[in-house]
């Protein structure tokens, strides 16, 4: 069984790549980076390590624990490991599209979307709560299956390095092919935008044909220029807020509504409200292309 | 003893990269040009808010902006980029001349102070429809 965490050893690269882009940016578009900005994007992504210390151990037990009830045992063969590898993507495209449209999953996930700047630096931008959102239960049916915890845990590191170069708006466009078949910083570039057009599109993490299959695929539209962030753009660069705002709202949310709306602000997409008062990216897009003709 | 060794050396980065984006001055210096610029942005920060009247800081750090159904929308630098508020009932504005600083009900979001010149204490009345209205 192999010991290794990739993300250990990927670290130095993020730090010099997000140094280039930075040089990129000082001759190109000083305005793609924000010195209080990275330093808060950066600072969730030592957070999160902090966080997956911290809580890592735990989910691994569990795991462990769980793969004593599984169906098949799929073992170490050569050819588990890209099949584990793409389902395990499939996996992360449920937990990400979750991760938009129940606001328990958003809370724990908006900080990744909370910067209106689109860099390297806002790839780092991790999550400090996700053991708490319990986001790890959207891998365990792979465990259910057979594969090895350990196993799942390394593809899922690779998945998550290679989502880090895609964060740049520093590549334009691949190859056509290419486009075709992986997430491309055009692809998450829409992803990250609060243009109507553009919100709660693009959910894959490597393989783009799971957003082309499950019908979310939105591709960049050069007249449509991706605007950066979150529709109720947070105005602050304090990082305690940007790491638990979320968690607040649902709070006060809860407190005030009504016993039989509560569970509603648990389960139901970001931006829902008992009494209307608020409007969730659908409502929005929609009164969008009314607008628009589109 | 590794982890804490890693830990510091990624805190040590950090701080490097942030420093060296303010020391490369990268984010540069975004202003609110015009009226046109502010419709825009106020557009752009809420769908289907359409202003028929506009007010830019004169220094372009914010803007006010009313539509037809009397709600006002504060724009605000926040970096290089900006942020906006529709102002409610929680919010409040405080009238010192040309300055207008204004309090919307989201603490975290902060106060601003813009100077509006003689608009100032046009738009300091549109608080008494809106929000809370003091004199200094």
């Amino acid at each position: 069984m192999p010991d290794l965490n990739p993300i250990d050893y990927a670290v130095p690269a993020f730090v010099l790549l997000v140094l280039i882009e930075m040089l990129w940016a000082r001759r190109r578009k000083p305005d793609a980076y924000e010195p209080r900005d990275t330093l808060v994007s950066l600072a969730f992504g030592l957070g999160s390590t902090v966080a997956g210390i911290a809580f890592g151990g735990l989910i691994l037990a569990l795991s462990l624990w769980l793969y004593d009830y599984r169906l098949l045992t799929v073992g170490w063969a050569w050819w588990a490991w890209p099949l584990c590898f793409v389902l395990d993507d499939l996996a992360y495209y449920a937990f990400h599209r979750s991760a938009h449209r129940v606001r328990w999953f958003w809370a724990s996930h908006v900080n990744h979307h909370s910067s209106q700047h689109y860099n390297l630096s806002t790839a780092l931008r991790q999550t400090w709560t996700g053991f708490f959102a319990a986001s790890f239960v959207f891998r365990l049916p792979l465990i259910l299956i057979g594969f090895h915890p350990v196993m799942l845990a390394i593809c899922a590191g690779f998945n998550l390095i290679y989502q880090f170069w895609i964060h740049t708006e520093a590549i334009g466009r691949m190859p056509r092919w290419f486009e075709a078949v992986m997430n491309t910083p055009s692809h998450h570039r829409v992803h990250h935008a609060t243009n109507p057009l553009y919100l709660d599109r693009n959910y894959a993490g490597v393989f783009i044909v799971w957003d082309r299959m499950f019908g979310t695929f939105q591709p960049e539209l050069d007249e449509e220029r991706a605007r950066y962030g979150i529709v109720h753009q947070l105005g602050s660069f304090n990082l305690l807020w940007a790491a638990f705002h979320e968690w607040i709202g649902i709070a006060r949310d809860l407190r005030r509504a009504p016993w039989r709306h509560k569970l509603s602000y648990l389960w139901r997409p970001p931006g829902w409200s008992h009494d209307d008062s608020r409007e969730g990216s659908e409502a929005i897009r929609a009164r969008w292309m009314e607008r628009t003709g589109r | 003893m590794a982890t804490a060794a890693q830990m510091l050396g990624s805190l040590l980065a950090i701080l490097a990269l942030a420093w060296l984006a303010r020391h490369w001055q990268l984010g540069g210096d975004s202003r609110i040009v015009d009226e046109a610029h502010a419709r825009t942005l106020g557009q752009e920060a809420l769908c289907g808010f359409d202003p028929v009247e506009v007010a830019v800081d004169r220094a372009g750090q914010g803007a006010l902006l009313r539509d037809g159904a009397n709600r006002v929308l504060l724009l605000r630098k926040h970096g290089s980029h900006f942020a906006a508020r529709l102002l409610g009932s929680a919010s409040e504005a405080r009238l010192d001349r040309h300055l207008l600083t204004i309090t919307p009900a989201e603490r975290t979001f902060g106060s601003v102070t813009f100077d509006l010149g003689d608009a100032a204490a046009h738009w300091a009345a549109q608080f008494r429809h809106v929000g809370k209205l003091a004199h200094a």
